[in-house]
């Protein structure tokens, strides 16, 4: 008998054990713990920063809370996060896209905070630009503070060496552009007697449609709306549009004559610079920064000699029309959990926390790093400084890795202050941005239904978010006919979009103005 | 110990002989008792395995639910709300539902015809050989591949088969001529290219467990087989693959199990956008809705309805085998 009790004890306490577990696991345990530390979860870069590192302990200091922070390596972010707000034991503060079916979800359901008209009282944190602000809104509310970035930043690199060997000018519009690479491709720019150099390099876009990939600027560029656009009176999807074809076309044309990187079907988007590099490519169409840090590539390559990089905001038309694309403005919000922050008051003292995060001082050390440390300031510029030091480095990687990514008010590739370079080169094409930026706002396309999600994607995004992407694509690559294409658009519009159109249109016009 | 049999049952005296408790005797609940006593060391190791299946595998069922309820994490389970068969109806009434159907049956059915039986080929070609050393190192090698990763053998592919760099893609196109072809990027060689990995990766591996088979095959009836006149063909013919069938008939039940579940990470490696008209299948849809779309109620429903009809297979197949006269998996 002895023996018995010993394995009922035994199963009973394995069945305790069971329990125990689960609980754990899937309880919702309602700690009132005090909010002196913060929970945040976002994104990095790199190598993740040691929580008692120089960078953090000055950003909690100047706070005065702790922070918990989960980084979450870029490439699994999405994925991650999905996983998060499963849970339910969501950070207090997660970088996130507002857009997202599965935040929207958890947002309907209210897990959290809306922050609509709350912002406004906190300098740090009120929206610095209206566009932008109105870019992040979810049908009218507003769920994160946005991490700001610039409106419009859409723009050409190409190889400054190779346009000047095969003698044409720098491009002004989409024929000039085509010009180009097909000089590029055809005209040996490496001069190595070989012909293997194509114009453009472009990857396989790893987001949806109007997601400001290549194929999404050069529409523009031709006309069709930036994601949605008017037509008789009515907003329309982008690719429904006569515009959206003749762009397509024109890129087909460059894909059928090679102009482009054969493999742009699947060549993965992280090794997008390669080709370009390696002086395969000689164009890219992308955001701005991308010159900077192309630049950077050549001078680590050959110190000596890397003044190949130069770059040109959007195109015109071929009938002298100029559409630029804008981008939202912003990369994903910092969105405030309800799940610990129960109360106003306890909001309020996160908000103030983040208003402290978010200040000038705040924000140089999250975009910029601590100055006398790892930049000082040169005519208000950062200049970096002693690079040769392994402390040093340590901070420097945890600013640019990591940190930057919880900045709101300044942004990746321009900090709180600018950068001064240490070269010429790299410097001009810093300070380009800002005139291409300024001169191709007066073209810019916005997207009129970025403030709304209709329910309906929400639903059904699993069977509509696809189609299109992948029907460009095909089409581009000659997989299917223009035929074909149209039909896709119409599947789009049978799998539910035309709910989608309908609800974008109730939607936009419900919007304040 | 015979003397515990009862009365009507004839006695048993290999099994007497041996001094272990026979089969046959009644479930009194002392007896239970005593037997569990006796063996307690046996269920204290087996302890940990139900603790396994208990933890990891039955109580996550309970989770199979929201796939009938509007699951919101934030709310629990608790609090989102029931919607009935909503998530099923939509699955089977939307556009996807065909195309996933076909793609994952199809896919099934080309490993069942070309992956299942390469390695049942390769195991008795292998035992054909005659010298050792070239047997056992053939063996050792092409089992390799199988501890490649999938991610390891989807970049192999890409390297080898894209249209840019393929260093296989261009040999082929020197070779026969044409147009050069983006394999990896076509949806006509989706499959092709799924089936060949698996060909590549698995079937070596597969081949153990019928040489093990193979190796208990008595020589004598070899023997007596070549005395009788038979020759090599003969040999195989109603020796050898007589001789490994309950291994291939469990292996085969086993395999219609997974035949929906299509290799997760391998397709999702090798989808683009150029060829998911062909490379969507339930496993890559529950991923790409479930965790990239965040509809987790939905994707629970498609997996729901994945793993149902994997059982049906599973129980129609042993049924099958045992009609057939086998011996089948219980």
């Amino acid at each position: 008998m002895k023996m018995v009790s010993r394995s009922r004890r035994l199963l009973a306490a394995a069945l305790g054990l069971t329990t125990a577990l689960t609980v754990t696991a899937c309880g919702g345990d309602e700690k009132q713990a005090s909010l002196d530390t913060i929970t945040v979860m976002t994104k990095l870069f790199g190598t993740a920063p040691d929580p008692g590192g120089e960078l953090q302990q000055a950003v909690q200091k100047l706070i005065g809370k702790k922070l918990d922070i989960t980084w979450v390596p870029n490439a699994d972010y999405n994925d991650k996060l999905n996983v998060t707000l499963a849970s339910n034991s969501i950070p207090d503060l997660v970088v996130t896209n507002e857009k997202s079916p599965s935040f929207i979800r958890a947002a309907d359901a209210g897990a959290f905070w809306d922050l609509t008209g709350k912002l406004d009282s906190y300098p740090n944190l009120k929206p610095a630009n209206a566009q932008t602000a109105r870019n992040v809104m979810v049908n009218g509310k507003t769920y994160g503070i946005y991490r700001t970035r610039p409106l419009l930043r859409s723009a050409v690199v190409y190889r400054k060496d190779w346009l000047a060997k095969v003698g044409l000018p720098e491009p002004q519009t989409v024929d000039d552009l085509y010009r180009i690479a097909k000089a590029f491709t055809e005209q040996d720019p490496d001069g190595n007697g070989k012909k293997d150099t194509y114009g453009l390099v472009i990857p396989k876009w790893p987001g949806n449609y109007a997601s400001s990939s290549p194929y999404d600027t050069m529409e523009t560029w031709f006309g069709a709306p930036n994601g949605w656009g008017q037509r008789g009176g009515k907003l329309v999807p982008g690719f429904d549009t006569e515009e959206f074809y003749q762009a397509n076309r024109f890129m087909k044309k460059w894909v059928d004559e090679g102009l482009v990187n054969p493999d742009f079907a699947t060549l993965d988007a992280g090794s997008w610079n390669d080709p370009f590099v390696q002086g395969k490519g000689g164009m890219i169409i992308d955001v701005n920064v991308r010159g900077t840090d192309l630049a950077g590539r050549f001078r680590q390559k050959d110190p000596k000699d890397f003044d190949k990089v130069s770059m040109v905001g959007n195109m015109k038309r071929s009938d002298g029309q100029k559409f630029s694309l804008p981008f939202t403005g912003y990369l994903d919000v910092l969105a405030i959990s309800k799940q610990r922050i129960r109360t106003d008051e306890q909001l309020e003292q996160v908000l103030q926390t983040l208003d402290k995060l978010q200040s000038q001082e705040g924000s140089s050390l999250l975009t910029n790093g601590i100055e006398g440390r790892n930049f000082r300031l040169e005519d208000g510029k950062a200049v970096l400084i002693n690079q040769d030091d392994a402390q040093v480095k340590v901070i420097q990687n945890d600013v640019d890795k990591a940190f930057i990514q919880l900045g709101t008010r300044a942004s990746v590739g321009l900090g709180q202050y600018p950068f001064k370079y240490s070269n010429d080169i790299e410097q001009k094409l810093f300070d380009q941005r800002e005139t291409l930026m300024q001169e191709d706002l007066k073209t810019a396309v916005h997207n009129p239904a970025l403030p709304v999600v209709a329910p309906t994607a929400v639903e059904k995004g699993q069977t509509l978010d696809l189609i299109i992407p992948d029907a460009r694509i095909k089409f581009l690559s000659g997989a299917i006919s223009e035929e074909q294409l149209r039909a896709q658009v119409k599947r789009w519009y049978d799998s539910g979009g035309t709910q989608v159109a309908q609800e974008v249109n109730d939607l936009v016009s419900k919007l304040p103005k | 110990m015979a003397t515990d049999l009862v009365a009507d049952r004839a006695p048993d005296p290999p099994k007497s002989t041996r001094g272990r408790v026979p089969r046959a005797a009644p479930k009194t609940p002392g007896r239970r008792l005593a037997l569990l006593l006796r063996n307690r060391w046996l269920y204290l190791m087996l302890l940990p395995g139900v603790l396994y299946f208990l933890v990891f595998k039955y109580w996550p069922m309970y989770g199979l639910h929201i796939a009938f309820k509007d699951y919101v994490p934030f709310l629990g389970y608790s609090g989102s709300p029931w919607v009935g068969l909503e998530h099923f109806e939509e699955l089977f009434t939307g556009p996807d539902f065909g195309r996933l159907m076909a793609n994952t049956l199809i896919l099934a059915l080309l490993t069942v015809v070309f992956v299942f039986p390469a390695p049942i080929v390769v195991a008795l070609l292998l035992n054909e050989l005659r010298v050792r050393i070239v047997k056992r190192s053939v063996q050792s090698l092409i089992y390799i591949p199988h501890f490649l990763s999938w991610t390891i053998v989807a970049s192999l592919t890409y390297l080898l088969f894209s249209a840019d760099f393929g260093v296989l893609a261009g040999f082929i196109h020197d070779v026969v001529g044409g147009q050069r072809v983006d394999y990896v990027a076509q949806e006509e060689w989706f499959r092709p290219i799924i089936i060949l990995q698996l060909l590549w990766k698995q079937t070596g591996w597969g081949t153990i467990i019928y040489l093990a088979a193979l190796a208990n095959v008595d020589t004598q009836l070899y023997e007596a087989a070549r005395v009788d006149g038979a020759g090599r063909w003969r040999q195989l013919w109603h020796i050898t693959v007589p001789a490994i069938r309950p291994a291939i008939v469990v292996m085969a039940i086993l395999t219609s199990g997974n035949l929906m579940d299509s290799g997760f990470e391998q397709i999702w490696l090798m989808t683009t956008s150029l060829n998911r008209s062909t490379s969507e299948v339930f496993d890559t849809y529950v991923y790409y809705i479930g965790i990239t779309q965040g509809a987790f109620s939905y994707s629970t429903a498609v997996g729901l309805f994945k793993g149902v009809v994997g059982v049906f297979l599973i129980v129609g197949s042993n049924w099958l085998a045992k009609r057939l006269g086998q011996r089948g998996l219980y």
